[in-house]
């Protein structure tokens, strides 16, 4: 019965792109638009609460990485002639060896300090990114970034590259599960919650820490480097502060550590800005206020409705917490 | 010789501002245990409204600092008892997220207000240049130091006799046993927030003639202050003021003498170096006010 449901729902979301170009043969392209960037942020959202949910790390470097990622690949494709299933592992690559020399340091800091420190490191990130205009071309911007070729089909089109989102998506989301369930998630888990006790327990909350930041820095690398084949530009002001702000939103609005919570919230996040038809600057006040309100009065988000609701959710034992 | 003064006097301005920042923080980690995220904002709105009494209503400067400094005190209450006393019993990511997200609401706020065109209030001292010996500054930046000077002396005679002091003190200490003896530490709490509050605007009223006004300058300078924070020690408020000159002095010599662009990334390889080397801070002595 559930096997059934999974397949059913799984061939709904390949078939998007003929139930939408049958259903709204005029706006196709805009949907499609709206669906691939949220496949691409839910597999950012999960990658980010990998370390927030999970081993309760609130780190803010999730831009960066998610920006070397894209630079990386950015510059390998359009500088060096890279093909796009070279650049792209190059990017997470990247993404991951940086993660893995900023966590010494930054995990030396507990709590506030280390959200201040992977702060501050975000934001050295832009300033070099936005300065060092020989390598990275500054507010110029990295213009002209092809679009991916895999396994010799080009992919250019907005069906396939919905398609290119949703195999990601679906992707991390097993390698979300897949880590956070079983033995590994258990220790995420202990470290997350008591990280004295886990200590005495031999589960070493460094060792996890660090395993959870570097894969969430690579994961984002990766979403990064594909999101710029999208786009097919990548300037400095992708990196900024806005973009953890916007993370929190989505994973506190679909709820701290579910995998289903962070899909919805992302993909609730997404939708938000279609129905606010406002200029930027509105919308991140109407974010920030959104994210106030959510942390203040319903910590759980989403999540905690459906599963107060019961009825969508098959029953588990509650794994979230802040 | 006198180029390389020049740029301890402007690292001597810088400091007092980071100082005058990190104060606020400190104070307020001391007392509630919490980090402000949006304290740089603070400073960025006190900053709009000496702009608003000075240059818009034409008041004398001191008269346009004094009001600043009113009206952010006043703000800071409010934003202690409409945020900061919903989140106090939470965890500290609540506190975190819901200090960023306050952060990041009046950054785009003020946005939509001003505009991000930068606001300029040169006034008559920052305009006028006193020259010592070949070494030429504005005579705003000696209004700084010395206003700075005398702030933290006035703080450091507050904390060490003033009732409302002492009991800060207490609380940076053991707050259960303050409110066991009496000592309200709601109210304690709240004139933390507003005295913070104050400080951060009297630094924005103090600095803006020189720095201008703009709305997003908040997230660089809670960061630096926050660098300062750490590295004196966490919650010691001497070792942060100490911090914050220490900063501001790297961060100046850095923008005259290795690059412009990348000085803003100083006070944070200044904070990573220390925390590498000395985890517990500068000097070395946890909490307390």
């Amino acid at each position: 019965m559930r096997a059934a449901r999974w397949v059913l729902a799984s061939a709904l979301l390949v078939a998007v792109p003929w139930i939408v170009a049958a259903a709204l043969p005029g706006q196709q392209r805009y949907i499609l638009h709206v669906l691939i960037f949220t496949a691409l942020y839910g597999a950012l959202a999960l990658s980010y609460d990998l370390v927030v949910g999970h081993v309760g790390s609130l780190s803010l470097a999730h831009p960066a990485f998610f920006g070397l990622g894209a630079y990386a690949a950015a510059l390998l494709a359009t500088e060096a002639g890279w093909p796009f299933v070279v650049a792209l592992p190059a990017g997470v690559a990247a993404a991951a060896v940086v993660a893995l020399a900023v966590g010494v340091p930054m995990f030396r800091l507990t709590e506030h300090s280390f959200a201040m420190g992977t702060l501050g490191f975000a934001i050295v990130t832009q300033i070099v990114a936005t300065n060092w205009v020989d390598f990275t071309h500054g507010p110029l911007c990295v213009t002209g970034i092809p679009k991916p070729q895999v396994a010799g089909l080009r992919i250019a089109t907005l069906p396939a590259f919905y398609w290119l989102g949703l195999a990601t998506l679906a992707l991390v989301a097993v390698l979300y599960r897949g880590l956070t369930t079983f033995r590994l998630g258990r220790a995420f888990h202990a470290v997350r919650d008591n990280e004295t006790l886990a200590a005495a327990a031999s589960i070493d909350p460094l060792k996890y820490r660090m395993l959870a930041f570097v894969i969430g820095g690579a994961v984002a690398g990766g979403v990064g480097a594909l999101y710029v084949s999208y786009v097919g530009v990548l300037c400095p002001g992708e990196l900024t502060v806005s973009l953890s702000v916007n993370l929190l939103v989505m994973i506190f609005l679909g709820g701290v550590g579910s995998l289903r919570g962070v899909v919805v919230g992302a993909a609730a996040f997404t939708a938000l800005p279609e129905v606010l038809r406002m200029a930027p600057t509105w919308r991140m006040v109407i974010y920030g206020l959104l994210l106030l309100l959510i942390v203040i009065r319903a910590p759980d988000g989403l999540e905690g409705l459906l599963r107060r609701g019961g009825a969508l959710g098959r029953r588990r034992p509650s794994s979230s917490g802040a | 010789m006198s180029d390389l003064l020049e740029q301890l006097v402007h690292g001597l301005t810088l400091g007092s501002l980071y100082a005058m920042v990190a104060t606020g923080l400190a104070l307020m980690f001391g007392v509630v245990r919490l980090i402000n995220f949006a304290h740089g904002e603070f400073y960025m709105l006190g900053g709009y409204a000496f702009w608003y009494a000075y240059a818009e209503l034409g008041l004398p400067y001191p008269v346009a600092g004094l009001a600043a400094v009113a009206a952010m005190a006043l703000f800071g209450l409010a934003y202690e008892r409409g945020v900061i006393r919903t989140i106090l019993a939470r965890t500290w990511h609540v506190q975190l997220i819901a200090t960023l997200a306050t952060s990041i609401t009046l950054t785009n706020l003020a946005i939509i207000v001003f505009g991000t065109q930068p606001k300029e209030v040169p006034t008559r001292l920052s305009a006028a240049i006193l020259d010592v010996g070949g070494v030429r500054m504005a005579w705003q930046r000696l209004l700084v130091l010395v206003a700075a000077v005398a702030i933290f002396a006035g703080l450091e005679w507050f904390v060490a006799h003033a009732k409302l002091g002492k009991a800060m003190r207490a609380m940076s200490q053991n707050r259960e046993a303050c409110a066991v003896v009496g000592v309200d530490v709601q109210q304690v709490a709240l004139a933390t927030f507003g005295i913070s509050a104050g400080l951060a605007a009297a630094a924005a009223a103090l600095v803006s003639p020189l720095f201008n006004i703009f709305p997003d300058v908040g997230a660089l300078l809670t960061l630096k202050a926050f660098a300062a924070v750490i590295v004196g020690g966490f919650g010691y408020v001497r070792g942060a003021i100490a911090a914050a000159f220490l900063i501001g002095i790297a961060e100046s010599l850095a923008a005259g003498y290795v690059s412009y662009a990348y000085k803003d990334a100083i006070a944070f390889v200044v904070m990573v170096a220390v925390l590498l080397v000395r985890p517990q801070g500068l000097f070395g002595r946890r909490i307390g006010i």
